[in-house]
Protein backbone atom coordinates (compact mmCIF):
# COMPACT_ATOMS: atom_id res chain seq x y z
CA UNK A 1 0.00 0.00 0.00
CA UNK A 2 1.58 3.34 -1.60
CA UNK A 3 1.13 6.42 1.00
CA UNK A 4 -1.97 8.13 0.29
CA UNK A 5 -1.45 12.07 -0.56
CA UNK A 6 -3.17 13.55 2.57
CA UNK A 7 -5.31 16.98 2.50
CA UNK A 8 -3.37 20.26 2.98
CA UNK A 9 -3.52 21.03 6.88
CA UNK A 10 -6.60 23.64 6.74
CA UNK A 11 -8.48 21.02 4.27
CA UNK A 12 -7.24 18.43 7.29
CA UNK A 13 -8.78 20.45 10.07
CA UNK A 14 -11.76 21.02 8.22
CA UNK A 15 -12.88 17.69 7.54
CA UNK A 16 -12.14 16.22 11.18
CA UNK A 17 -14.79 19.32 12.31
CA UNK A 18 -16.96 18.13 10.17
CA UNK A 19 -17.06 14.42 11.13
CA UNK A 20 -16.64 15.70 14.95
CA UNK A 21 -19.73 17.62 14.14
CA UNK A 22 -21.97 14.84 12.14
CA UNK A 23 -21.94 17.24 9.60
CA UNK A 24 -22.37 15.20 6.94
CA UNK A 25 -23.13 17.38 3.89
CA UNK A 26 -20.42 19.12 4.84
CA UNK A 27 -17.66 16.11 4.45
CA UNK A 28 -19.42 15.38 0.86
CA UNK A 29 -18.22 18.61 -0.28
CA UNK A 30 -14.45 18.38 1.82
CA UNK A 31 -14.24 15.39 0.79
CA UNK A 32 -14.55 15.53 -2.89
CA UNK A 33 -12.09 19.11 -2.38
CA UNK A 34 -9.79 16.29 -1.01
CA UNK A 35 -10.56 14.23 -4.13
CA UNK A 36 -9.79 16.96 -6.15
CA UNK A 37 -6.47 17.78 -4.99
CA UNK A 38 -4.96 14.10 -5.12
CA UNK A 39 -6.50 13.78 -8.69
CA UNK A 40 -4.63 17.20 -9.58
CA UNK A 41 -0.92 15.88 -7.88
CA UNK A 42 -1.89 12.46 -9.96
CA UNK A 43 -2.84 9.91 -7.02
CA UNK A 44 -5.60 8.22 -8.19
CA UNK A 45 -5.56 6.12 -5.31
CA UNK A 46 -6.30 8.29 -2.69
CA UNK A 47 -8.31 10.23 -5.29
CA UNK A 48 -10.69 7.18 -5.33
CA UNK A 49 -10.38 7.14 -1.34
CA UNK A 50 -11.83 10.45 -0.97
CA UNK A 51 -14.27 10.01 -3.99
CA UNK A 52 -15.57 7.21 -2.32
CA UNK A 53 -15.94 8.88 1.17
CA UNK A 54 -17.71 11.48 -0.73
CA UNK A 55 -20.08 9.25 -2.25
CA UNK A 56 -20.97 7.55 0.76
CA UNK A 57 -21.90 10.52 2.51
CA UNK A 58 -23.35 11.86 -0.09
CA UNK A 59 -25.68 8.76 -0.91
CA UNK A 60 -26.56 9.07 3.18
CA UNK A 61 -27.53 12.62 3.46
CA UNK A 62 -29.11 12.13 -0.59
CA UNK A 63 -26.90 15.10 -1.43
CA UNK A 64 -27.54 15.96 -5.64
CA UNK A 65 -23.61 15.20 -6.04
CA UNK A 66 -23.78 11.38 -5.66
CA UNK A 67 -24.63 10.61 -9.45
CA UNK A 68 -21.41 12.72 -10.41
CA UNK A 69 -19.18 11.11 -7.71
CA UNK A 70 -20.77 7.80 -8.66
CA UNK A 71 -19.31 8.54 -12.48
CA UNK A 72 -16.25 9.34 -11.02
CA UNK A 73 -15.47 6.07 -9.56
CA UNK A 74 -16.86 4.13 -12.00
CA UNK A 75 -14.69 5.49 -14.92
CA UNK A 76 -11.87 4.66 -12.59
CA UNK A 77 -13.22 1.11 -12.65
CA UNK A 78 -13.82 1.30 -8.81
CA UNK A 79 -17.34 1.43 -8.34
CA UNK A 80 -20.22 -0.80 -10.10
CA UNK B 1 -39.97 -28.78 27.61
CA UNK B 2 -41.18 -28.66 31.43
CA UNK B 3 -44.64 -29.41 30.10
CA UNK B 4 -46.03 -33.30 29.73
CA UNK B 5 -48.41 -33.99 26.47
CA UNK B 6 -51.27 -34.95 28.53
CA UNK B 7 -51.50 -31.76 29.81
CA UNK B 8 -51.53 -29.79 26.50
CA UNK B 9 -54.05 -32.72 25.55
CA UNK B 10 -56.00 -31.20 28.68
CA UNK B 11 -56.98 -27.95 27.32
CA UNK B 12 -57.66 -28.82 23.67
CA UNK B 13 -60.44 -30.76 25.18
CA UNK B 14 -64.01 -29.24 24.73
CA UNK B 15 -64.65 -25.94 26.92
CA UNK B 16 -66.69 -28.02 29.25
CA UNK B 17 -63.84 -30.43 30.30
CA UNK B 18 -61.01 -28.55 29.50
CA UNK B 19 -58.28 -27.31 31.41
CA UNK B 20 -56.27 -24.01 31.49
CA UNK B 21 -52.64 -24.11 30.19
CA UNK B 22 -50.14 -25.55 32.87
CA UNK B 23 -48.41 -22.65 35.22
CA UNK B 24 -45.44 -23.42 33.15
CA UNK B 25 -46.33 -21.48 30.40
CA UNK B 26 -46.28 -18.76 32.72
CA UNK B 27 -43.53 -18.78 34.71
CA UNK B 28 -41.23 -21.35 32.93
CA UNK B 29 -38.19 -19.41 30.92
CA UNK B 30 -38.10 -22.55 28.63
CA UNK B 31 -41.57 -22.87 27.58
CA UNK B 32 -41.34 -18.75 27.23
CA UNK B 33 -38.22 -19.60 24.52
CA UNK B 34 -40.39 -22.46 23.48
CA UNK B 35 -43.55 -19.97 21.92
CA UNK B 36 -41.15 -17.62 20.28
CA UNK B 37 -40.24 -20.30 17.78
CA UNK B 38 -43.87 -22.13 17.96
CA UNK B 39 -46.42 -19.53 18.76
CA UNK B 40 -44.46 -16.33 17.41
CA UNK B 41 -42.31 -17.05 14.48
CA UNK B 42 -44.26 -19.62 12.63
CA UNK B 43 -46.83 -17.52 12.60
CA UNK B 44 -48.07 -13.80 11.79
CA UNK B 45 -47.38 -11.92 14.85
CA UNK B 46 -48.40 -8.07 15.56
CA UNK B 47 -44.86 -6.03 15.50
CA UNK B 48 -45.92 -2.60 15.28
CA UNK B 49 -48.62 0.24 13.57
CA UNK B 50 -48.23 1.73 10.26
CA UNK B 51 -47.98 4.93 11.62
CA UNK B 52 -44.75 4.36 13.13
CA UNK B 53 -42.92 5.10 10.21
CA UNK B 54 -45.66 7.63 8.17
CA UNK B 55 -43.08 9.09 5.36
CA UNK B 56 -41.15 7.75 3.03
CA UNK B 57 -37.67 7.54 4.71
CA UNK B 58 -38.96 6.90 7.79
CA UNK B 59 -36.96 4.21 9.82
CA UNK B 60 -38.00 2.92 13.30
CA UNK B 61 -35.50 0.05 15.25
CA UNK B 62 -37.59 -2.49 17.49
CA UNK B 63 -36.41 -5.25 18.98
CA UNK B 64 -38.71 -8.19 18.92
CA UNK B 65 -38.07 -11.43 20.77
CA UNK B 66 -34.88 -11.00 20.84
CA UNK B 67 -35.05 -10.22 16.96
CA UNK B 68 -33.55 -6.60 15.69
CA UNK B 69 -35.56 -5.78 13.30
CA UNK B 70 -36.12 -1.96 11.47
CA UNK B 71 -39.27 -0.96 9.86
CA UNK B 72 -38.81 1.49 7.03
CA UNK B 73 -40.99 3.13 5.05
CA UNK B 74 -39.75 3.08 1.17
CA UNK B 75 -39.50 5.96 -1.49
CA UNK B 76 -42.83 3.60 -3.03
CA UNK B 77 -44.75 3.96 0.23
CA UNK B 78 -44.38 0.41 0.72
CA UNK B 79 -43.29 -0.37 4.22
CA UNK B 80 -40.83 -2.78 4.77
CA UNK B 81 -39.50 -4.92 7.78
CA UNK B 82 -35.60 -5.99 7.71
CA UNK B 83 -33.42 -7.44 10.49
CA UNK B 84 -31.60 -4.16 11.57
CA UNK B 85 -28.07 -5.78 10.72
CA UNK B 86 -25.50 -5.13 8.12
CA UNK B 87 -24.97 -8.05 5.65
CA UNK B 88 -20.98 -7.45 6.51
CA UNK B 89 -20.41 -7.40 10.14
CA UNK B 90 -23.72 -7.69 11.58
CA UNK B 91 -23.07 -4.39 13.18
CA UNK B 92 -26.64 -2.64 14.14
CA UNK B 93 -27.68 -0.46 11.00
CA UNK B 94 -30.00 1.89 12.88
CA UNK B 95 -30.14 2.50 16.52
CA UNK B 96 -33.01 4.96 16.80
CA UNK B 97 -36.12 6.39 14.88
CA UNK B 98 -35.22 8.40 12.03
CA UNK B 99 -35.61 9.63 8.45
CA UNK B 100 -33.11 8.52 6.15
CA UNK B 101 -32.57 11.28 3.80
CA UNK B 102 -31.37 8.78 0.99
CA UNK B 103 -29.46 5.48 2.09
CA UNK B 104 -28.95 3.83 5.52
CA UNK B 105 -24.77 4.18 5.94
CA UNK B 106 -23.71 1.07 8.34
CA UNK B 107 -21.66 3.19 11.05
CA UNK B 108 -19.12 0.24 11.50
CA UNK B 109 -17.75 -0.49 8.05
CA UNK B 110 -19.64 1.87 5.75
CA UNK B 111 -22.20 -0.28 3.76
CA UNK B 112 -25.06 1.61 2.52
CA UNK B 113 -28.62 0.29 1.26
CA UNK B 114 -31.25 1.50 -0.29
CA UNK B 115 -34.25 1.62 1.66
CA UNK B 116 -36.02 -1.08 -0.44
CA UNK B 117 -32.86 -3.33 1.43
CA UNK B 118 -30.47 -3.55 -1.73
CA UNK B 119 -27.06 -2.79 -0.92
CA UNK B 120 -25.60 0.03 -2.70
CA UNK B 121 -22.30 0.86 -2.38
CA UNK B 122 -19.40 -1.36 -0.23
CA UNK B 123 -16.38 1.23 0.35
CA UNK B 124 -12.69 0.13 -0.07
CA UNK B 125 -14.00 -3.44 0.17
CA UNK B 126 -11.29 -4.10 -2.94
CA UNK B 127 -8.90 -2.40 -1.15
CA UNK B 128 -8.62 1.39 -0.63
CA UNK B 129 -10.47 3.35 -3.01
CA UNK B 130 -11.91 0.52 -4.61
CA UNK B 131 -15.60 -0.37 -3.94
CA UNK B 132 -15.63 -3.67 -6.01
CA UNK B 133 -14.82 -7.39 -5.67
CA UNK B 134 -15.51 -10.21 -7.19
CA UNK B 135 -16.38 -11.80 -4.40
CA UNK B 136 -19.08 -9.05 -3.23
CA UNK B 137 -22.08 -9.85 -5.43
CA UNK B 138 -24.32 -6.80 -4.21
CA UNK B 139 -27.54 -8.46 -5.67
CA UNK B 140 -27.09 -11.22 -3.33
CA UNK B 141 -26.24 -9.28 -0.21
CA UNK B 142 -29.44 -6.95 0.46
CA UNK B 143 -30.97 -6.73 4.09
CA UNK B 144 -32.27 -9.65 5.16
CA UNK B 145 -36.54 -9.04 4.65
CA UNK B 146 -38.98 -10.37 7.44
CA UNK B 147 -42.07 -11.30 5.75
CA UNK B 148 -44.65 -8.45 6.43
CA UNK B 149 -48.63 -7.51 6.11
CA UNK B 150 -49.95 -4.69 6.99
CA UNK B 151 -53.83 -4.84 8.21
CA UNK B 152 -55.51 -2.26 9.84
CA UNK B 153 -53.30 0.25 10.30
CA UNK B 154 -51.06 -2.40 12.16
CA UNK B 155 -48.00 -4.20 10.99
CA UNK B 156 -48.19 -8.09 11.14
CA UNK B 157 -44.58 -10.11 10.52
CA UNK B 158 -44.10 -13.99 9.83
CA UNK B 159 -40.29 -14.34 11.24
CA UNK B 160 -39.63 -18.44 9.64
CA UNK B 161 -41.20 -17.19 6.62
CA UNK B 162 -43.38 -20.17 6.31
CA UNK B 163 -46.88 -19.34 7.38
CA UNK B 164 -49.48 -19.67 5.24
CA UNK B 165 -50.02 -15.66 3.02
CA UNK B 166 -51.41 -13.39 5.74
CA UNK B 167 -54.64 -13.61 3.81
CA UNK B 168 -55.26 -17.21 4.45
CA UNK B 169 -54.12 -16.91 8.22
CA UNK B 170 -56.07 -14.21 9.39
CA UNK B 171 -58.76 -14.78 6.76
CA UNK B 172 -62.00 -14.95 9.05
CA UNK B 173 -61.16 -11.73 10.45
CA UNK B 174 -60.34 -9.94 7.38
CA UNK B 175 -63.89 -10.75 6.07
CA UNK B 176 -65.47 -10.16 9.45
CA UNK B 177 -63.75 -6.40 9.56
CA UNK B 178 -63.56 -5.74 5.87
CA UNK B 179 -65.72 -2.71 6.62
CA UNK B 180 -63.42 -0.96 7.97
CA UNK B 181 -60.58 -1.89 5.60
CA UNK B 182 -60.18 2.20 4.52
CA UNK B 183 -57.88 4.61 5.58
CA UNK B 184 -57.11 5.13 9.03
CA UNK B 185 -55.85 7.77 10.33
CA UNK B 186 -53.56 8.68 13.82
CA UNK B 187 -54.71 12.17 14.52
CA UNK B 188 -52.72 13.65 17.26
CA UNK B 189 -50.47 12.30 19.87
CA UNK B 190 -52.93 11.37 22.64
CA UNK B 191 -53.51 7.77 20.97
CA UNK B 192 -50.50 6.19 20.95
CA UNK B 193 -49.50 4.83 24.35
CA UNK B 194 -47.56 1.80 26.13
CA UNK B 195 -48.41 0.04 29.49
CA UNK B 196 -45.86 -2.24 31.31
CA UNK B 197 -46.89 -5.35 32.57
CA UNK B 198 -45.54 -7.88 34.96
CA UNK B 199 -47.31 -10.65 33.65
CA UNK B 200 -46.66 -13.13 30.58
CA UNK B 201 -48.06 -11.94 27.19
CA UNK B 202 -51.02 -14.36 26.69
CA UNK B 203 -52.63 -12.89 30.21
CA UNK B 204 -53.24 -9.69 28.44
CA UNK B 205 -54.60 -11.53 25.11
CA UNK B 206 -56.59 -14.25 27.85
CA UNK B 207 -58.41 -10.96 29.85
CA UNK B 208 -59.13 -8.96 26.14
CA UNK B 209 -61.07 -12.10 25.11
CA UNK B 210 -64.05 -12.58 27.24
CA UNK B 211 -66.64 -10.36 28.70
CA UNK B 212 -67.40 -11.78 32.02
CA UNK B 213 -64.75 -10.00 33.58
CA UNK B 214 -66.52 -6.30 32.37
CA UNK B 215 -68.84 -5.90 35.17
CA UNK B 216 -66.51 -6.57 38.11
CA UNK B 217 -63.20 -4.92 36.81
CA UNK B 218 -64.64 -2.10 34.65
CA UNK B 219 -67.88 -0.98 36.58
CA UNK B 220 -68.24 1.90 34.61
CA UNK B 221 -69.40 0.40 31.53
CA UNK B 222 -72.26 -1.00 33.24
CA UNK B 223 -73.98 2.22 32.70
CA UNK B 224 -74.39 1.77 29.29
CA UNK B 225 -73.24 -1.14 28.20
CA UNK B 226 -73.93 -4.40 30.17
CA UNK B 227 -73.13 -8.04 30.46
CA UNK B 228 -75.76 -9.34 28.71
CA UNK B 229 -75.42 -6.93 25.79
CA UNK B 230 -72.28 -8.76 24.86
CA UNK B 231 -71.10 -11.95 23.07
CA UNK B 232 -68.42 -14.34 22.25
CA UNK B 233 -66.55 -13.90 19.16
CA UNK B 234 -65.70 -17.51 18.08
CA UNK B 235 -63.67 -18.93 14.86
CA UNK B 236 -61.80 -21.24 13.44
CA UNK B 237 -58.31 -20.32 13.31
CA UNK B 238 -56.38 -17.73 15.32
CA UNK B 239 -59.53 -15.82 16.00
CA UNK B 240 -62.04 -14.94 19.08
CA UNK B 241 -63.13 -12.23 21.13
CA UNK B 242 -65.92 -10.42 22.04
CA UNK B 243 -68.74 -8.17 20.96
CA UNK B 244 -71.01 -5.64 22.10
CA UNK B 245 -74.38 -4.41 21.04
CA UNK B 246 -74.21 -1.39 22.22
CA UNK B 247 -71.50 1.22 21.71
CA UNK B 248 -72.62 4.75 22.34
CA UNK B 249 -69.69 6.59 24.50
CA UNK B 250 -70.57 9.88 25.35
CA UNK B 251 -67.30 12.43 25.22
CA UNK B 252 -68.74 15.48 24.52
CA UNK B 253 -71.17 17.43 26.70
CA UNK B 254 -72.81 18.91 23.52
CA UNK B 255 -73.81 14.77 22.21
CA UNK B 256 -70.76 15.58 18.86
CA UNK B 257 -69.35 12.79 17.57
CA UNK B 258 -66.27 11.53 16.28
CA UNK B 259 -66.48 11.14 11.98
CA UNK B 260 -67.74 7.61 10.92
CA UNK B 261 -66.17 5.29 8.41
CA UNK B 262 -68.12 5.66 5.52
CA UNK B 263 -70.57 2.48 4.09
CA UNK B 264 -70.66 -0.22 7.43
CA UNK B 265 -73.12 -2.39 7.89
CA UNK B 266 -76.12 -1.68 10.05
CA UNK B 267 -74.97 -3.54 12.94
CA UNK B 268 -72.10 -1.43 13.40
CA UNK B 269 -74.86 1.50 13.62
CA UNK B 270 -74.85 0.70 17.70
CA UNK B 271 -72.44 -2.28 17.62
CA UNK B 272 -68.49 -2.92 18.51
CA UNK B 273 -66.23 -5.67 18.36
CA UNK B 274 -62.68 -6.27 20.28
CA UNK B 275 -61.34 -9.82 18.19
CA UNK B 276 -57.88 -10.74 19.57
CA UNK B 277 -56.14 -12.01 16.38
CA UNK B 278 -53.63 -14.60 17.47
CA UNK B 279 -50.94 -14.55 19.05
CA UNK B 280 -50.49 -11.07 20.46
CA UNK B 281 -53.08 -8.11 18.98
CA UNK B 282 -56.41 -7.17 20.61
CA UNK B 283 -58.24 -5.08 18.18
CA UNK B 284 -61.05 -2.51 18.90
CA UNK B 285 -63.42 -2.22 16.18
CA UNK B 286 -66.03 0.67 16.06
CA UNK B 287 -67.70 3.12 13.77
CA UNK B 288 -65.70 5.95 14.04
CA UNK B 289 -62.64 5.22 15.62
CA UNK B 290 -60.29 1.14 15.71
CA UNK B 291 -57.96 0.61 17.85
CA UNK B 292 -54.74 -2.04 18.14
CA UNK B 293 -53.38 -3.58 21.21
CA UNK B 294 -50.81 -5.10 20.80
CA UNK B 295 -48.84 -7.24 23.25
CA UNK B 296 -45.06 -7.38 22.85
CA UNK B 297 -43.78 -10.21 24.88
CA UNK B 298 -40.35 -9.26 26.99
CA UNK B 299 -39.99 -12.63 28.83
CA UNK B 300 -41.96 -15.22 30.66
CA UNK B 301 -43.66 -12.66 33.21
CA UNK B 302 -42.97 -9.18 31.09
CA UNK B 303 -45.13 -7.61 28.23
CA UNK B 304 -45.42 -4.23 26.88
CA UNK B 305 -48.76 -3.22 25.71
CA UNK B 306 -48.61 -0.92 22.90
CA UNK B 307 -52.15 1.11 21.95
CA UNK B 308 -52.47 2.98 18.99
CA UNK B 309 -56.02 4.75 17.87
CA UNK B 310 -57.12 5.48 14.30
CA UNK B 311 -59.87 7.77 13.13
CA UNK B 312 -61.77 7.80 10.51
CA UNK B 313 -61.12 10.68 8.92
CA UNK B 314 -58.18 13.34 8.99
CA UNK B 315 -60.64 16.26 10.55
CA UNK B 316 -60.19 14.77 14.08
CA UNK B 317 -56.67 15.71 13.91
CA UNK B 318 -57.70 19.30 14.04
CA UNK B 319 -57.83 21.22 16.99
CA UNK B 320 -61.82 21.52 17.17
CA UNK B 321 -61.76 17.92 17.99
CA UNK B 322 -58.62 18.09 20.59
CA UNK B 323 -60.64 17.91 23.94
CA UNK B 324 -62.62 14.77 22.48
CA UNK B 325 -59.59 13.05 21.03
CA UNK B 326 -58.05 13.61 24.85
CA UNK B 327 -61.21 12.24 26.34
CA UNK B 328 -61.83 8.64 24.19
CA UNK B 329 -57.91 8.38 24.98
CA UNK B 330 -57.94 8.65 28.51
CA UNK B 331 -61.36 6.64 28.81
CA UNK B 332 -59.55 3.63 26.76
CA UNK B 333 -56.40 4.32 28.49
CA UNK B 334 -58.36 4.14 32.19
CA UNK B 335 -60.46 0.80 31.15
CA UNK B 336 -56.65 -0.66 30.05
CA UNK B 337 -55.31 0.16 33.07
CA UNK B 338 -58.24 -1.31 35.34
CA UNK B 339 -56.72 -4.54 33.41
CA UNK B 340 -53.42 -4.60 34.70
CA UNK B 341 -54.12 -5.61 38.67
CA UNK B 342 -55.80 -8.78 37.63
CA UNK B 343 -53.07 -9.62 34.74
CA UNK B 344 -50.24 -9.18 37.26
CA UNK B 345 -52.30 -11.23 40.02
CA UNK B 346 -53.04 -13.92 37.57
CA UNK B 347 -49.74 -13.89 36.97
CA UNK B 348 -48.43 -13.81 40.67
CA UNK B 349 -51.13 -16.88 40.97
CA UNK B 350 -49.49 -18.77 38.18
CA UNK B 351 -46.96 -19.89 41.00
CA UNK B 352 -49.38 -21.64 43.33
CA UNK B 353 -48.45 -25.35 42.97
CA UNK B 354 -51.51 -26.98 43.19
CA UNK B 355 -53.18 -24.33 40.62
CA UNK B 356 -54.28 -26.99 37.46
CA UNK B 357 -54.74 -24.12 34.86
CA UNK B 358 -58.31 -23.59 35.86
CA UNK B 359 -61.64 -24.28 35.26
CA UNK B 360 -63.49 -22.34 32.30
CA UNK B 361 -67.07 -21.75 32.27
CA UNK B 362 -68.76 -23.65 29.24
CA UNK B 363 -71.00 -20.40 28.86
CA UNK B 364 -68.61 -17.45 29.64
CA UNK B 365 -64.66 -18.28 29.26
CA UNK B 366 -65.20 -20.12 25.04
CA UNK B 367 -62.82 -17.02 23.77
CA UNK B 368 -60.05 -17.91 26.74
CA UNK B 369 -60.56 -21.51 25.95
CA UNK B 370 -60.40 -20.58 22.22
CA UNK B 371 -56.99 -19.22 22.58
CA UNK B 372 -55.46 -21.42 24.89
CA UNK B 373 -56.44 -24.80 22.89
CA UNK B 374 -54.97 -22.62 19.96
CA UNK B 375 -51.64 -22.01 21.80
CA UNK B 376 -51.53 -25.93 23.13
CA UNK B 377 -51.89 -26.93 19.83
CA UNK B 378 -48.80 -24.60 17.93
CA UNK B 379 -46.96 -25.86 20.81
CA UNK B 380 -47.84 -30.07 20.48
CA UNK B 381 -47.19 -29.15 16.37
Amino acid sequence: MTDRAAPDTDLDAALIEAHEAADHRRLVVLYAEAADHAEAAGDIDACCFYLTHAYVFALQTGAGEARALHERLLAHGREE
Amino acid sequence: MTVHPSELAAVTQPVTNARGLPNAFYTDPEVFEEEKRKVFFRNWAALGFFSDVPEPGDAKPLTFLGQPLVLIRGRDGVLRVFQNVCRHRGMILIERPQKIERAIRCPYHSWCYELDGSLRTTPHVGGPGTNRHDAIKRDELGLFEVRSHTWLGMVFVNIDGQAPAFEEYAGDAIARYADFDKPLYKCGGEGTFTMEVKANWKLAIENGAESYHLPWVHPGLNSYSRLEDHYHIEAHGPLCGQGTTVYNPSLSEDGRRFPEFADFDAKWNQGAEYPMLFPNIMIGVHKDQLWGFIVEPVSHDRSIEHVQIYYADPSVAGDAWAGMRKKNAEMWAGVFAEDIFVVEGMQRGRHATQFDGGKFSPVMDNPTHDFHAWVASQMMA
